[in-house]
């Protein structure tokens, strides 16, 4: 009997709504995030647009989302936060890149940021930063590549040297997006000397004020004439030890160990879910749509819903604890190859929306957009031949 | 582990990981007594059907009290298709009781049975000891129960070797009975039976072309040193783990809300898109990496690609379900509910 009861419960956690990522919690979640989004956007006049987690910085915004409650979703009460899980934050997220909202401001300090100093953060940074990123208020970046080491990370070189009450650090980072209106990066620097039998020994996770002196941020400016991107020379910058984040030597383990969340996440998917749901929208009002027009849009959305089965599959056993180190680069690879063939489906299926046909010009304008970006959808966070080569190991063929 | 858990990442053992094995072995006979005289057609496997039937596993989800649902179907099948095991479970559980106690009739309680709608291409016609025929009329299906001794039957197979014989029977016959309502029900069952049997397949292919490129040297070193071909391995396992996703969801629909219901009728057209193009994908890396040599008789990979290639085509092709698709999310105001599954109308005969 009670292994009967076991199995109904494990049957209901594993049921269709769950799977959706939509069972009765998640779907109130859901539809509390969506009746704020028409509001908002109703009152300040933002539009949806495509890859918004990079290119939309409001911080406007970003305050009255976490005022409204829906930022820093795993975030303990005690910080500010919310106490909840991660597949409320999945929730969130997906919702905020399906509506097209411009969630660039909050982006990074709310995705690793937050859990990073959860991780490993000092209670006294916890208790500086957190609930100000609950709050929406407090912005990052994050200092990963240099110009010798893009895919091969542990080429980094940037220096950080022991002095009184602190560290020295000195070197440059690049791609950095968003460091020239953030508050904080987050750096990854050497601490010990290369040791080239153990390349990922010596790392550590400093916070850096934007503000510090000897610091200097210019633009990386993106071929769309942009500037997300940056670089940042570190001349001889004082960090003090307080800004210490984790353990001394163990950053490459701190800045690896929680990758799985942000490979698998919804933004690898999403990035161009706006301009997909809007072109949905536009061939609805056309009376005259063929059914290979409709065979092509079905085709579109069941690549994107079964990507996103796979992605909330991820999602949730992260959030039970399971290693899914293969899974999250699969859907990394698969995801952001998708965001970058939608571009060329939709504009394709844009032919079946009569010429004068109103919508039809934004629209236009959302896949002209999405393919200026779509080069960057499978290099970001990783090139996919790097994640190809994870899932050949992880197969056990490498 | 979810229901379909397995393939090249394994899965953590759940309250299946009995049945799964159970199956696993009967597959595995049935798939190394083949060794060596692999040939077309593959013949009904009556060994096989004997120990699934002792075991009760080949009515499992319409026999009532067998404790046996969606889930364990969906396991079955797809463990029995990892094997290329040549029998008609899908078409006796699925279909022939379901739609023969829907149009109350009788069949017999043992041995294979076979449900005919297209009487060009019937599964294991001549090797069932009952035929339920459904032809179509409308959204309605005129039902009969025969005995395949008493038609005339011609003997075939598709592209995987699996019998699908050529029926003749009296269309006018008046031991028809009409069932409403059971047309859609019964393709859906159908296309869900297909996609459970695909996942077990691509498995198959993505197992055989890993050992393969780990066991072929070329250039003195494994195929699978070489970065492409890891690539490739890569790529298809990812293929694979996506369709698994939508199979997934498709077997949790069926478990929560029965066959008959609009969620399980998105999340099987959803599946059957999804592995449409998935089953093209899978198969042409796993030929390409095994070479010359695997486009023989005698080797096993066909047993894997050929049967996914002519079971994805079943129960409606993939232009069919995605033209439904694309037409649900064109009726639905948002189209953003369509990814996430908030649908509560049924598809229907767009």
């Amino acid at each position: 009997m009670t292994q009967t009861a076991d199995r109904a419960t494990d049957r209901a956690a594993d049921g269709f709504a769950a799977l959706c990522a939509n069972d009765p919690e998640l779907a109130a979640l859901r539809g509390s995030l969506r009746e704020f989004l028409a509001a908002d956007r109703a009152e300040f006049g933002w539009q949806p647009g495509v890859d918004t987690w990079l290119s939309k910085w409001d911080e406007a915004f970003s305050a009255r989302l976490g005022a409204a409650g829906f930022l820093g979703l795993t975030i303990p009460k005690k910080y500010g936060g919310h106490g909840l899980g991660h597949l409320h934050r999945y929730v969130v997220t997906e919702e905020l890149l399906a509506a097209g909202a411009p969630v660039a401001a909050h982006w990074i300090a709310d995705r690793q940021v937050g859990p990073g100093l959860l991780s490993y953060g000092t209670e006294e940074q916890r208790t500086r930063i957190l609930p100000r990123i609950a709050a929406g208020r407090y912005f990052s970046a994050i200092g990963m590549s240099e110009p010798q080491a893009g895919s091969d990370l542990a080429a980094a070189a940037m220096k950080a040297v022991k002095t009184d009450g602190g560290w020295i650090l000195s070197g440059k980072k690049v791609w950095t997006s968003g460091a020239h209106l953030a508050h904080q990066v987050v750096v990854l620097a050497r601490t010990r000397p290369l040791d080239a039998a153990h390349r990922h020994a010596g790392f550590s996770q400093f916070i850096v004020p934007t503000d510090s002196p000897g610091l200097d941020i210019s633009p990386i400016v993106l071929l769309t004439g942009e500037h997300h991107f940056n670089e940042i020379s570190f001349d001889e910058v004082f960090i003090a030890d307080e800004n210490l984040l984790g353990v001394e030597g163990d950053g490459w383990r701190q800045v690896t160990a929680e990758l799985s969340f942000e490979r698998s996440g919804p933004e690898r998917i999403l990035s161009t879910a706006p301009m997909i749901t809007a072109l949905i929208r536009l061939l609805a009002d056309q009376d005259d749509l063929d059914d290979h027009a409709a065979a092509a849009v079905g085709d579109l959305l069941a690549r994107l819903i079964s990507l996103r089965q796979l992605s909330v599959s991820v999602a949730r056993a992260l959030a039970d604890g399971r290693q899914q180190t293969n899974e999250a680069a699969l859907v990394k690879d698969l995801g952001t190859r998708f965001e970058q063939e939608s571009v060329n489906l939709a504009a394709d299926l844009l032919h079946y929306a009569h010429a004068g046909a109103p919508g039809r010009a934004q629209v236009a304008e959302l896949v002209d957009i999405a393919g200026l970006h779509s080069p960057m959808f499978t290099l970001r966070g990783g090139t996919n031949e790097v994640l190809r080569g994870m899932v050949a190991k992880g197969i056990g063929v490498r | 582990m979810t229901v379909l858990g397995g393939g090249v990442f394994g899965g953590a053992a759940d309250d299946l990981t009995e049945l799964r094995s159970l199956v696993d072995d009967i597959g595995r006979r049935s798939f190394d007594s083949r060794i060596g005289h692999r040939s077309l057609p593959d013949a009904f496997d009556a060994t096989a059907w004997g120990h699934l039937d002792e075991a009760g596993l080949t009515r499992l989800s319409s026999t009532p009290d067998s404790g046996g649902g969606p889930a364990e179907a969906a396991v079955v099948l797809r463990a029995l298709a990892r094997h290329a095991v040549t029998v008609p479970v899908a078409e006796t559980d699925l279909l022939a009781c379901w739609l023969a106690g829907r149009a109350g009739l009788d069949v017999p309680d043992t041995g294979a049975l076979t449900l005919a709608t297209d009487l060009g291409a019937v599964p294991y016609a001549a090797d069932a000891a009952a035929a339920v025929v459904a032809l179509p009329d409308g959204d309605a299906l005129r039902v009969a129960v025969c005995d395949p001794a008493s038609l005339s039957i011609e003997r075939g197979h598709n592209g995987g070797g699996e019998p699908r014989d050529t029926v003749l029977l009296d269309r006018d016959s008046d031991s028809f009975v009409s069932v409403d309502g059971a047309a859609a029900e019964l393709m859906r069952r159908g296309a869900w039976a297909r996609c459970m049997q695909v996942i077990g397949a691509l498995d198959a292919a993505v197992e055989f072309s890993v050992e393969h490129t780990r066991d072929r040297e070329q250039f003195g070193r494994p195929l699978s040193a070489f970065q492409a071909v890891q690539h490739t391995l890569a790529a298809m396992a990812g293929e694979v783990e996506r369709g698994r996703a939508a199979a997934n969801l498709a077997v949790a629909a069926a478990v929560d809300h029965g066959f008959d219901d609009a969620a399980t009728d998105y999340a099987v057209t959803v599946a059957k898109v999804t592995l449409g193009r998935v089953v093209p994908a899978v198969i042409t890396s796993a030929h390409q990496l095994h070479g010359a040599i695997g486009v023989t008789i005698e080797h096993r990979l066909w047993l894997a690609t050929m049967r996914a290639r002519a079971w994805i085509s079943e129960f409606g092709d993939t232009a069919h379900h995605a033209r439904r698709l694309g037409r649900l999310a064109l009726a639905t105001a948002d189209p953003w509910d369509v990814v996430v599954g908030s649908v509560s109308e049924s598809i229907g005969t767009r």
